[in-house]
């Protein structure tokens, strides 16, 4: 390997270390420092010269990739916007449905009494004031700029309450004899509020990051 | 994208947009290319750090302004070209709008200035 092949494979590393993605968009800076250096070279300046010159006009592997990761944040923004829309609308149908079924006294539900359906409306707009409360409280909520380290808090939320649920669904809800129509408002309690706390939890916790990204990139 | 001399980083960082669009307008180009032209248009007056141009691109292709293809130069080097899209062609001709109303506002004022 000559020694300019060996320096732009040492400058490689540094970008891969700083974070910088392999193939794209490594290969194209790759491609641009070596354009410049044959510029460089053609006027007038020496090989390790014009490596040292073009890898300067390229800029700092940090800096870059605090400007990529903006970009990749972005494009992540809009995939994950919409996984959460689909949960949520998903969820939120399901509970609209057991709501419904409270409400209209429908199938299964045809028995049940009105301070039943009154619990069962309380749990829904419990539901809703959490995730609705979650989201415009926003700002209580922890500005956590590591990507990875919001998904897992995410996920980690996500999956206490798919817990919650298992647990409410095969353990609490078997021990008692529940009537069909004292169920209507069990299942709200149990499925729909914890859902709406979730809700409000990762809106909030969006909202905080997407806030301040936005006032930082502005 | 920062200025490592004449105009402010600011101007720099603004006006990326509007010149590579325009500079895109003219038909395809490749990163390398875009940047020797506008430092060549400029006088080496704004001078890219050269890497922020692709974060630029970058963004600029995921909101649909710009698409790209990998192709090879003349001389066989493998290169990655930008074209406009039909929004990259709105969105230049917004940015025309908009910089010609300041230039305008800012000349107007200056000849009042002379006055």
């Amino acid at each position: 390997m000559s020694d300019l092949e060996q320096s732009i494979a040492d400058w490689r590393r540094q970008m891969l270390a700083a974070g910088i993605k392999s193939p794209v968009p490594l290969e194209e800076l790759e491609i641009h420092l070596r354009d410049e250096i044959e510029r460089e070279k053609k006027s007038g300046l020496d090989e390790p010269t014009a490596f040292q010159a073009a890898v300067q006009q390229i800029g700092k592997a940090n800096m870059l990739n605090n400007e990529f990761e903006k970009v990749d944040g972005i494009k992540e923004f809009g995939a994950w916007r919409l996984i959460q829309i689909i949960l949520f609308a998903g969820l939120g149908v399901i509970s609209l449905f057991i709501t419904a079924c409270v409400i209209f006294k429908l199938g299964s539900f045809s028995e049940i009494s009105s301070s039943q359906q009154m619990s069962g409306l309380t749990a829904v707009a419990v539901m809703i004031l959490l995730a609705g409360g979650g989201y415009l409280g926003h700002g209580f909520f922890p500005i956590i700029l590591n990507k990875r380290m919001r998904d897992v808090i995410c996920l980690s939320s996500g999956v206490l309450m798919v817990i919650w649920w298992a647990v409410f669904f095969n353990i609490i809800l078997p021990r008692f004899a529940f009537t069909t129509s004292q169920l209507g408002a069990t299942l709200l309690w149990g499925f729909a509020a914890p859902f709406g706390a979730f809700a409000g939890f990762v809106a909030g916790l969006g909202k905080a990051w997407r806030k301040n990204s936005t006032m930082a990139s502005s | 994208m920062h200025s490592v001399a004449m105009i402010r980083k600011e101007l720099v960082a603004a006006s990326a947009e509007p010149l590579v669009l325009s500079l895109l307008s003219k038909g395809e180009s490749y990163g390398y290319a875009i940047i020797q032209e506008v430092k060549a248009r400029s006088e080496g007056r704004l001078n890219w750090t050269d890497g922020m141009l692709y974060p630029v691109l970058h963004r600029m292709e995921h909101r649909g302004l710009i698409k790209s293809r990998w192709g090879e130069s003349e001389t066989g080097r493998k290169r990655k070209y930008y074209s406009l899209k039909k929004d990259g062609k709105l969105a230049m001709e917004k940015h025309h709008e908009h910089w010609t109303l300041v230039h305008g506002v800012l000349s107007g004022l200056k000849k009042e200035h002379y006055v």
